[in-house]
This record gives C-alpha cells, sequence and structure tokens, in this order.
C-alpha cells in the first residue's frame, strides 16, 4: 500500500515537471513577448508545488498514525477503565492490540502456534477493537493512496493555470531550493556540534567525581575501585583520586602507537616511493589497490591476528632466547596495527610524490644526479609538507584504533616504555567502560566521555599541526 | 575542450540517475516499515545463560511462534534494562547467573517493575580451568583465594598478596606461575565466583570484610573481555595460567581444557547437580509479569525450559551443559511456570533481602536476594 | 669512477629497498588473506550422510494428494526416526539416539522439503543426503582430533565406529553449503547462515545513506557555496575534519544517550543503528564533497555566472555534476567504514541472537560484523569457521564497494 502511494506521487510529480514545461513552452512560442523564467523552471515550479507540500502530509500522517488509531480504537465502550490505566498499561495493550489486527482475519486453519496462543489470551473488547484496528489501517491506507492522487493533481492543475509570460517562478524556485540547503546544513551543524557537547556534557560530568588534575596526572588506572560503590550510595572521593589516572593510558597509546608507526613508517614511505617512481603503471595499478586492501579489512581481523597469532609468536620466539614477553605485549598490538595503517601512509605519500611536477626531476636528472639521489634530494624534500601530513593521519588513526587494541592488548595499565610489556590505551579503556554494565551516573562509565574528549583534542592538535604544515610550506608550482 | 563537455555530460546523468534511484531505494526501504509493534520476546542478560536461552528460543520459535531474541549484555546489564520498566520498548525476560540483588529489586521498584516472577530453572557449576597438558591440579577454595585476593594472613598479619606460584601456597602443588584470567566485574559468573570462592575461601578478619573480593592488582590478574573463545585459547597457549568460566564452555572445549578439582570434587553433570562440586551455583530467568498476554510466548518459553525435553536426563539443556535441579526443585519450578504461580518471590521481599528460599536449607540459600 | 660505482650501488640498493617495502605488505595482505581463506572455507561446505529414506505411510502424516500448506503443517519427526531404524538396523535405544544425533538435529525439515517438491514419491525408496550434525561435521572436516579419550570428545567411541562404517560405504559425502547464505542465526552451526545479518546491515546502511547523503551533499554545497569564509565556517570545518578521527564507539554511545534514551527509539532495531552510523559518516561525505567541490576551477563558475546564470543554476547545473564523482567516490568510502564498525552496532543493542530475518529497519536485527562477533564468542566449534567466512563475506563487500568507488573515480575524474 505504501509502495503504491510513493509511486504515484512520484510519477504525478515527474509528469508535472513535463506538464509545467510544456505549457511554458507553448507560451513562450505562441507569445509574443518573453517568457519570465527559462521553461524548466516553470517544471520545477510544479514540482514542488506538488511534491513537497504532499510530502510534508504524508510524514505527518505516518508520523501521528500510531496517535489516530489510538484514538479510533480505544474507547472507553470498549475499556471502562482506561482513564486508569498506566502509560505503561496503555502501551502494552496498544501493542497487543497491533499484533492481533494482523490476525484477527485470518482463517483458523492458516495461524502458527504463537498467533493461537495470542488470540487465546487476549479478552472480548481487545478482539473487537483488533477488528477496528484492522478495518481502520485498510481505509487509512487507501485513502492516502486516493489523497496521494487527487491532491498533487488538484493542486498542480490549478497552481498552471497561473503560468503566464508574467509569472517569475525562478526566484521562488531558486529560494526554495537554498532554504532546503540551508535547513540539511543546520542539521549537519547541530548533529557535528552535538556530538562535540554531548561529549563535553557527558565528561564535564566526570569531572565532578574526580579531580581535573588528578585525571590527567595521576599514574594509577584502577578503575575497577568505582565498582565497589553501586548506583544509589554516594562515592567516595578518596578512593576515586586513584583511580582514574591518565597517564599510563597515554604512555600505553604511545607505546603502541610508536610501534605501529616503526612498521608503517619505513614500509610505507618505501612502497609509496617505488610505486610512484620506480614502477610501471601496470605493477601500481595492481599493487596499490591490493595494499589499500590492508586499510579495509575491519580491524577485529587485525585483532584476532594480533591476538592468536602474533602475540603466541613472540611470546615463544621470547621465550626461546630467554626474554620474557607477555603474551598480551604492546608489541603485538603494535605490529598488527601498523600492518593495518601501512596504506594510510603509502596511498597518501604516493599521491603526494606524484604530484611533485616533472620539472623538478627533469632538473636534476639534467645535472646528472640518479634517480635514487633525485628522490633522496629532490622529490622528497618537496613532497615533504604532505607527507608530513600523511604521517600525522596515520598516527591519528593509531591513536584511535579500537578492536585491535581491545583484542591484543591487555585492559591493565602499564606505567612503561617497554613494547614487551603488557600495556592499555586509552581506546581499551572507553570501551571497557562502555561494555557490560552501563550506569550513566557512575565515574566508572562517565571516564569514558573524559577519556573521549582527551583523544578528540589530541586529535585535534595532531590536525591542526598537520594542516599548517602543509599550508605554511607547501610550494605553489603553479 | 570535447572531453570536458563529455565528462560534464556524464557527470550531469550520472546526478539525475543516482539521485533517483538512490531516493527510491532508500525511501522504499525506510517505508517497509509497517508497524511499530512488537511479537518478537526480547530478552537481555547473562552470557553464561545465552547458550541456553538462545537454543531454548530456537525451539520455541520452532514451535509457531516467533524466536525471541537474546541480547548477551551481562547479568549486571540486563537487570538494569529489564528493570527500566513496564512497556513495549523494554526487554520482557532477563537471563541471570546469580541471584537477583536487594539493590537490584529496589530498581525495579523505583519504576514500577512489581510484578516479576522468579524462574530457577538449573544448576551450573564454575569452573577453575586450564590447559589439558598442564599437570593436575587439587585446590581448595582457600588456596584459590589465596592466589588471587589483594591481601592474605601471612603469620597473622595482613598483608599485600606475596604469592608468586602456586608452590608458595602449599608445598604439594606444582611450581606454576600464578596468573588467572577473569571475568569483568559486570558479569554475573565473576559475581558469583566472588561469592562462591572469594567469600568462602577468605581468612581476613571480621571488620575486613568486605575487602575479601577484592583481586590482586600486581598484574597476576588478568581481566578478559566477556569473550570465552579467546580466554579458552589464552590457557591453552600458556597451561600455566588459569581461568574461570561456566562448565558448558569446559565442555565443549574438552580436547582442550580440563579443569581443577576443588575440595577433591571434579565438575561434573552429577556433582554439579548434587552441590556435590563447590562451585555450583543456580541459573534464572525473571519474567515480567505484566508482558505475559502481551507478547506472545513468554510462559511458553519458561515452561519450555523448565520441561523434561530441555533439562531431563537427554534434554537438549542438559547435553550443552546444564545440570538439572534436585526433584523437589523442579516440581515447585514446574508450579510456578505453569501456574505462573511466583511462590514467595516478590520484588518488594527482595528489596528488603527476603526471599522464600532462604531458609530452605539449600546449599545456594545464603545467596538469595543478597 | 668508483665514484659513479658507489652511487650506482646506492641507486640499486635504494631501488630495492622500495620493492621490498611493497613485496613486504603485499606480503601481509597475503598471509591475512590465506589465514582467513582457510580456516573459513570449511564453512561453505557440509558433511552429508547418505541415507536411504522410506517414505513409509505408517509413519507420514499426508500422503502424495495432500496439499503443499497441509505438508507444510505436518511432522515428520516420525519419518526422521523411522529414516534412522531403516538405515541402522537393530539398535537399542541408547545407541538409536546416539546415531540419531549424528544427523542434523532437525532433518525432519530436509525430508519434508523433499516430499513438498517430490511428492511421488511417497510410499517409494529414494538415497537422500542427509545434512551431518556440526559435530560430526567437524570431525570429519579435522577440527576435532580423534585420538583423545571419549571424555574429552563430542563423539562418542561408538558414534565414531558408525562414522567409520559408513565412510567404507562411502556414504559420508560433503555439499555445499548455501544455507550459509539464506538462513538466519541458529544454535545449531550446521544450520547457522548469515543472511539475517546481511539484511539487519543492509537496513543500517540505507538508513545511513538515507540521513547522510543528502544532508551531507546539501551542507556542504550551503557550505561551500554560499556562505562567505570567516572564522565560523572554519570552526565548522574544523569540528567536522576532527570528528572523522573520533573513535566510532564515541558514535554509538551518542546513539545510545540520544536516540534511545532521549527520543525513545526501540532498542536493538537497524532505524537506531543506521542513524548511529549515519552520525559517524556525515563527517566524511561532506569532507568529501567539499573537497570535490573545491576541486571544480572557478573559471566554470564565472562561465556559467558569465552567461547570464544564477548561482543556483551555476550550482546545480554546472558545478554539483562536477564534484559529484568524487562525493559518490567519498559516499561509497564511507559506507564501506560504515558496514565494517562494529561498535555502534554493539551500543545499540544489535547484537543479539536473532533468527528471524528482518522485514524492514524496525524489525530487531544484527549486524554483518556483529554477527562475526558473537560467532567468535559461541563456544561450539563449528562456529569458528562460520566466523571466518563472514569475514571472508564482510570483506568481500568491502572490497566490492572500494573497487566501484575507484573505478568511479578513475572513469569521471577529469584532470584540470
Amino acid at each position: 500500500m505504501v509502495y503504491l502511494a510513493l509511486l504515484l506521487l512520484f510519477i504525478v510529480s515527474y509528469s508535472f515537471y513535463y506538464f509545467g514545461k510544456n505549457r511554458a513552452l507553448k507560451i513562450k512560442f505562441t507569445g509574443d513577448q518573453k517568457l519570465a523564467s527559462l521553461p524548466d523552471y516553470y517544471g520545477y515550479f510544479l514540482v514542488l508545488v506538488v511534491f513537497l507540500p504532499s510530502l510534508i502530509i504524508w510524514f505527518i500522517l505516518l508520523l501521528y498514525k500510531s496517535n489516530f488509531q489510538e484514538l479510533y480504537v480505544m474507547s472507553p465502550s470498549l475499556f471502562p477503565d482506561i482513564a486508569q490505566w498506566s502509560d505503561a498499561k496503555f502501551g502494552l495493550i496498544m501493542n497487543k492490540i497491533s499484533n492481533l489486527a494482523l490476525i484477527v482475519n485470518i482463517p483458523e486453519a492458516d495461524l502458527l502456534k504463537g498467533q493461537t496462543s495470542l488470540l487465546n489470551m487476549s479478552s472480548e473488547s481487545e478482539l473487537i477493537a483488533a477488528k477496528n484496528l484492522a478495518s481502520f489501517d485498510n481505509i487509512y491506507g487507501w485513502s492516502i493512496v486516493i489523497v496521494f492522487i487527487l491532491l498533487p493533481v488538484i493542486l498542480g492543475l490549478s497552481v498552471s493555470r497561473l503560468i503566464n509570460q508574467k509569472l517569475n517562478v525562478q526566484p521562488i524556485v531558486e529560494k526554495t531550493i537554498i532554504n532546503i540547503i540551508r535547513f540539511s546544513s543546520i542539521v549537519a551543524i547541530l548533529v557535528t556540534f552535538g556530538i562535540f557537547f554531548s561529549l563535553i556534557f557527558e565528561a564535564i560530568k566526570f569531572f565532578q567525581y574526580v579531580n581535573f588534575a588528578d585525571f590527567f596526572f595521576n599514574t594509577a588506572w584502577n578503575p575497577n575501585r568505582a565498582w565497589v560503590i553501586s548506583s544509589g550510595e554516594t562515592v567516595d572521593p578518596e578512593i576515586l583520586k586513584d583511580a582514574f589516572g591518565w597517564v599510563p593510558l597515554l604512555t600505553g597509546t604511545l607505546l603502541v602507537g610508536s610501534v605501529a608507526m616503526f612498521v608503517a613508517i619505513p614500509l610505507g614511505l618505501a612502497s609509496a616511493i617505488y610505486l610512484a617512481e620506480y614502477a610501471s603503471s601496470k605493477v601500481r595499478d595492481i599493487a596499490k589497490p591490493i595494499i589499500e586492501i590492508l586499510a579495509g579489512i575491519p580491524t577485529v581481523v587485525y585483532g584476532f591476528f594480533a591476538a592468536l597469532t602474533l602475540a603466541p609468536m613472540l611470546k615463544n620466539f621470547g621465550d626461546s632466547i630467554g626474554i620474557d614477553i607477555s603474551a598480551e605485549s604492546a608489541l603485538a598490538a603494535g605490529l598488527a596495527m601498523g600492518v593495518m595503517i601501512i596504506p594510510f601512509v603509502s596511498s597518501l605519500s604516493d599521491d603526494v610524490i606524484r604530484s611533485v611536477p616533472n620539472s623538478l626531476r627533469d632538473g636534476s636528472y639534467a645535472l646528472g644526479a640518479t634517480k635514487s639521489e633525485t628522490i633522496k634530494k629532490v622529490v622528497l624534500p618537496a613532497a615533504l609538507p604532505g607527507i608530513m601530513g600523511s604521517f600525522l593521519l596515520a598516527v591519528s588513526r593509531a591513536i584511535g584504533e579500537t578492536m585491535i587494541v581491545v583484542m591484543a592488548a591487555s585492559l591493565r595499565a602499564n606505567l612503561t616504555f617497554n613494547p614487551l610489556e603488557p600495556a592499555t590505551t586509552i581506546t581499551t579503556q572507553i570501551v571497557t567502560a562502555l561494555i557490560g554494565d552501563v550506569e550513566f551516573e557512575n565515574p566508572k562509565t562517565l571516564v569514558a566521555f573524559a577519556l573521549g574528549l582527551s583523544l578528540f583534542v589530541m586529535t585535534l592538535i595532531l590536525n591542526i599541526i598537520a594542516i599548517t604544515i602543509v599550508r605554511k610550506y607547501r610550494e605553489k608550482y603553479d | 575542450m570535447n572531453r570536458f563537455l563529455l565528462t560534464y555530460k556524464k557527470g550531469n546523468l550520472i546526478m539525475k540517475k543516482s539521485i533517483v534511484s538512490l531516493f527510491a531505494l532508500v525511501v522504499s526501504t525506510l517505508f517497509a516499515a509497517e508497524s511499530f509493534a512488537r511479537d518478537q520476546i526480547n530478552i537481555v542478560g547473562s552470557s553464561t545463560v545465552y547458550p541456553y536461552g538462545t537454543v531454548n528460543a530456537q525451539r520455541l520459535g520452532e514451535s509457531g511462534f516467533k524466536t525471541p531474541t537474546y541480547n548477551p549484555t551481562g547479568t549486571g546489564g540486563g537487570m538494569k534494562l529489564f528493570c527500566a520498566g513496564v512497556g513495549v520498548e523494554h526487554p520482557d525476560i532477563t537471563g541471570a547467573s546469580r541471584n537477583m540483588k536487594s539493590k537490584e529489586a529496589k530498581l525495579c521498584l523505583e519504576n514500577g517493575v512489581t510484578n516479576v516472577i522468579e524462574v530457577m530453572w538449573a544448576n551450573d557449576g564454575i569452573t577453575f580451568s586450564h590447559s589439558n597438558t598442564a599437570e593436575d591440579f587439587a585446590l581448595t577454595r582457600n588456596d584459590i583465594w589465596k592466589a588471587m585476593s589483594a591481601h592474605v594472613v601471612v603469620d597473622g598479619e595482613v598483608v599485600e598478596n606475596p604469592y608468586s606460584s602456586w608452590n608458595e601456597i602449599r608445598d604439594d602443588l606444582p611450581d606454576y606461575k600464578i596468573e588467572v584470567l577473569v571475568a569483568p566485574p559486570s558479569s554475573g559468573t565473576r559475581d558469583a565466583f566472588d561469592g562462591g570462592v572469594m567469600e568462602k575461601g577468605c581468612e581476613l578478619p571480621e571488620e575486613m570484610e568486605d575487602d575479601c573480593v577484592l583481586y590482586r592488582e600486581d598484574g597476576r590478574i588478568i581481566e578478559m573481555g566477556e569473550n570465552d573463545t579467546l580466554i579458552a585459547q589464552k590457557l591453552n597457549e600458556d597451561n600455566q595460567r588459569f581461568g574461570y568460566f561456566g562448565y558448558s564452555y569446559l565442555k565443549d572445549n574438552g580436547d582442550k581444557l580440563k579443569a581443577a578439582s576443588v575440595e577433591g570434587v571434579l565438575p561434573s553433570g552429577e556433582t554439579i547437580a548434587s552441590y556435590e562440586y563447590p562451585m555450583a551455583r543456580p541459573l534464572f530467568i525473571y519474567l515480567k509479569a505484566d508482558h505475559i498476554g502481551v507478547v506472545p510466548g513468554i510462559q511458553e518459553f519458561a515452561q519450555m525450559m523448565v520441561s523434561d525435553e530441555a533439562i531431563g536426563d537427554n534434554g537438549y539443556l542438559t547435553k550443552i551443559g546444564a545440570a538439572p535441579m534436585v526433584p523437589e526443585l523442579i516440581s515447585r519450578v514446574k508450579n510456578v511456570t505453569d501456574n505462573l504461580d511466583a511462590m514467595g518471590f516478590s520484588i518488594e521481599a527482595c528489596a528488603n533481602k527476603e526471599h522464600p528460599l532462604k531458609d530452605a536449607g539449600y546449599a545456594f540459600s545464603g545467596k538469595l536476594c543478597p | 669512477m668508483t665514484n659513479i660505482k658507489k652511487r650506482l650501488s646506492a641507486e640499486r640498493r635504494f631501488k630495492f629497498y622500495g620493492q621490498l617495502g611493497v613485496f613486504l605488505s603485499l606480503l601481509f595482505v597475503t598471509l591475512l588473506m590465506l589465514k582467513i581463506f582457510t580456516t573459513g572455507s570449511g564453512a561453505f561446505f557440509r558433511t552429508t550422510i547418505e541415507a536411504d529414506v522410506f517414505f513409509d505411510p505408517n509413519f507420514m502424516q499426508v500422503d502424495k494428494n495432500s496439499s503443499d500448506k497441509e505438508i507444510s503443517r505436518a511432522s515428520f519427526e516420525a519419518l526422521a526416526d523411522s529414516v534412522v531404524n531403516y538405515n541402522f538396523k537393530d539398535l537399542n535405544e541408547d545407541q538409536f539416539i546416539k546415531v540419531r544425533e549424528m544427523f542434523t538435529r532437525r532433518f525432519d525439515y530436509q525430508l519434508r522439503d523433499y516430499f513438498l517438491d517430490n511428492k511421488d514419491d511417497y510410499k517409494k525408496t529414494v538415497k537422500l543426503k542427509i545434512t551431518a550434525s556440526s559435530d560430526l561435521d567437524q570431525i570429519v572436516k579435522g577440527n576435532y582430533p580423534r585420538n583423545v579419550p571419549e571424555a574429552q570428545r563430542k563423539i562418542n567411541d561408538y558414534q565414531l565406529s558408525i562414522l567409520d562404517e559408513l565412510n567404507k560405504q562411502e556414504r559420508i559425502g560433503s555439499t555445499f553449503n548455501f544455507w550459509f547464505f539464506t538462513n538466519g542465526d541458529s544454535r545449531d552451526p550446521e544450520t547457522a547462515g548469515i543472511w539475517g545479518a546481511i539484511m539487519g546491515s543492509f537496513y543500517a546502511l540505507m538508513v545511513c545513506l538515507a540521513f547522510a547523503f543528502p544532508i551531507g551533499l546539501f551542507a556542504s554545497v550551503y557550505l561551500e557555496e554560499y556562505t562567505k569564509p570567516g572564522k565560523i565556517t572554519d570552526l565548522i570545518e574544523v569540528n567536522i575534519n576532527n570528528l572523522a578521527a573520533v573513535p566510532s564507539i564515541v558514535f554509538g554511545l551518542l546513539g545510545l544517550g540520544m536516540l534511545i534514551g532521549v527520543f525513545n527509539m526501540p532498542f536493538q532495531v537497524p532505524l537506531v543503528g543506521g542513524l548511529t552510523l549515519g552520525f559517524m559518516t556525515l563527517p566524511t561525505i561532506i569532507i568529501a564533497c567539499r573537497s570535490s567541490l573545491r576541486a571544480v576551477p572557478p573559471s566554470i563558475r564565472h562561465g556559467a555566472l558569465a552567461l547570464g546564470a544564477t548561482k543556483t543554476q551555476t550550482t546545480f547545473h554546472h558545478v554539483v555534476p562536477l564534484a559529484l564523482p568524487g562525493t559518490l567516490t567519498g559516499t561509497i568510502i564511507g559506507m564501506a567504514q560504515a558496514l565494517g564498525e562494529t561498535a555502534p552496532l554493539l551500543m545499540v543493542g544489535m547484537v543479539a541472537f536473532v533468527m528471524e530475518i528482518p522485514g524492514g529497519p524496525l524489525d530487531p536485527a544484527t549486524g554483518l560484523p556483529s554477527q562475526i562477533y558473537l560467532w567468535s564468542e559461541s563456544a561450539e566449534r563449528g562456529f569458528i569457521e562460520k566466523t571466518s567466512a563472514g569475514i571472508m563475506l564482510l570483506l568481500l563487500f568491502l572490497i566490492a564497494m572500494n573497487l566501484t568507488a575507484v573505478l568511479i573515480r578513475r572513469k569521471v575524474e577529469v584532470k584540470w
């Protein structure tokens, strides 16, 4: 039913475009004066007139359908004590009647066990209400269809009479379009700033429990202390002082990130240089997308790989040469993350290197330099800002990565710079705080927002640095 | 110039085509939503109960009802969702691997969830397990507590836990380093473990009773997520490590893992059912009575879960690790599900830490509505 | 001349490093793919036991003249039991249970489906390949070891002897497991499929697209073409750029807090999951669209304006069509990212055991990545290969989407 109405609306609107345009064209070619606007503007005008109001009415009808249903069906004559029902009960009974409405008109032999069970659990009034609802829905559906043929047609035809030479629809159409896109951008801005403000709002709630300084400079991270306090009881600030220290998380994040960059930068840059400068276009066309696949592999896969393959391998290797490598080492997580980040470095650097104009290379060759010398001394320095930008992007990706570290790294904070030891990152703790028992009034959950905010700020700073470097040092070659 | 024109035209065409088809596709799927009414049972709660609840759900679905959905949020998380209120948007059933706490009952009371039926449907055992390539361990709960607690008593004094290997706790235990993988604090299994092992095996003086359940923080207790597969894998790789999880998990990985005996008893269907195994505990599902009669199948679900087909000797739940209860409890719970008789359990009572079976003398009686 | 030699060897070394870099990267891709492929390929096949099926009237409630509806309502369980007895004579009760367990639990469904298409086989005997249970399937595939003591196995000795017997009679076979693609989730690994998760992700992505694409496109056009550059627009741009780097779980939390908490939307449905993903993808689309709009040279705009076009005409007839390929590419890449994200789905509840295939964005559903996550947590051995197969499918979708984006980019890309 719904599809039918939608399809009709489309067809009607589409045809009115041509109707309006043709009408305008007719006027243009039979009249002796110029038309006020371009012909297809008349077409668009009619489309707007026909489509927009119908769409808005439709949305309203659909949104409030349940309200209309309730009005029609839930009458005191069927349910005498309806005034005393709680909201919950009302919702439940309405839900039941909606389900019943779908099955009351089906012959008994065709019913499934679940449906007969529902029928058996229903009172007479509920069944009557359901039958009423079923017929209401039917009428409602058909009337929408009819209205959506009649309304657009009436609107369209009557407005089209207004089309004459003098009618200047262009500003109307254009203003409407601008308002539509203005509205969208307001929505977009609201959403993006809304996300930002929610983060801050919840983080502020957290900072009411734990001091700013305590959070950012403390070196102990034991969020389980906040577990001993459950909802309803007041939180002892003394215990909390030592529970949420950000420093070990920061070092953990930096540690894992550094290991990752150690892998990604050499491999990524080397690949980029080779693909941009040395490889034939055939090799490049094949190798580049394949490497980009690395970025597309879901991070859970890397997580599994790191946890189940890399970590034991490293541990066994360590055991065999007498070094104690933890089974949740930062090294394992970092290596997996590094592999994932390779395409970020390589693709972006590759694009940047290729955008260095050939005139620089040609000049260098003309002076007798070899290819590698040209690259090392001419191309790379010219491309450096862009390459730095790609590094920074990769770093912010490494910092924000969640699943790999959740699966491979430790959940326990450890203030260390040794990659062979376990460590935890900011993102891991965000995940841990939000999965399982989520209590929005407890610092244990709220800390996730504070951590999220710190992450946000860190990536913001990185982004700004990246943009500034690129802007400041970029050479314009034109 | 020509190429440019062509591209421009192509772009225009692409725009028109893509916008129209995109719009049509998207809007049509959006409006595929016929109604907002819910006719599927919504279950949340324990991930220990999850394997059983979902098997039972599938069977309910096969018998003509819509298959219930089960969201494994953990016992604690499930209780919060369950007690958030009555209504279509709230879950109908929650699974729990421990009894409802009095605090949770209070929450239910505050939000108008006053008609709740408790169904204790089977027993489960928490196993203290490790790789089957390791030496056999015979432990007591006191040993386990000594290995895991933050503080222990040495020579009459309460100190930070100094033990680094099992043979320091008892000479006859192997010289394995102490490392235990544990569940997160939201896990019902952890709650049950804490109650059944940490509290029972505790040696701390009375005034420090609350600290019995604190785990040591020196890195020997490793918190894993709820991901049992990962835990099993990690136990496999390092055969000196231990982990604790429900018996069904041990059964499914019998080719890789084995359990330590606790006070002389190894976990098995029989020893758990008879509570001879010290770390046995009952499993529950809680039903929202107000939703029965509105969402079809809630009562049938509960009835199926305690039927002979499910928890009898060859029952489909028994087969995957559930240990049946003693006969009098089974007939009691059948009365609950067949007649929707709460048999003395109520939210008000539980909020006051009262439970009909509290004085009935069962091994688990002490831990009802704590 | 040694200087030249040195420089040339430095040249060779340098080139070698480059090749090494590419080679190692490709190696990693290959290794990961191989690992996933080898683990997951098993899921595409299921073990079958060939059995003689006698459609015995004594055990059937319907006959060859029954209507399709009657047949689909009838129970075939008695017939299933009779098939076991027919093929394995003289079993005592205990043995019967064990042999019955070697077949998939609901092979009565298979019998029913066969009978629906072949009513004429009533009272006849046919050879059918019945799906084996997951435990048997895993033993045959070698994922369960045979040489451990019986207590540690899920297949007992008696069943092993039957298996060997069947093997000798060459009645153990394997067939393509199309159930993986058509079924929803199940607790029996052999019948578990991914179609429900695919539909759930599909609806979620459609909602995401419906929300993020129009708003993203229009907002970018407005911000880029109709507003003057200034502090406010800079602030907006920085905010949007930064959001693209926020970990996805934060978006999930906001979906939980705002959509479910404030707007009271239902839990667990693709509508909410899709909107949350939409929040996440909006910045990506805006960034892609704005950079495409900026890449359109001012000469185009100037040309149109010079010919008397209004701003709106210039924008929508000239600039936007040229920016569209870049925008589409960015959208597709954003969609691909949204498809692979587990964390937002986790937070809005789209990670649960859902057997029914969702019919629309308001039915409870699970998504592709969260289904994979759930399977990875299941204890049954049979789910391990399903997890990897699910990952393979997810990768396939992602690669297809990324390839489409690249193709579009290449076809319609214009070098100014």
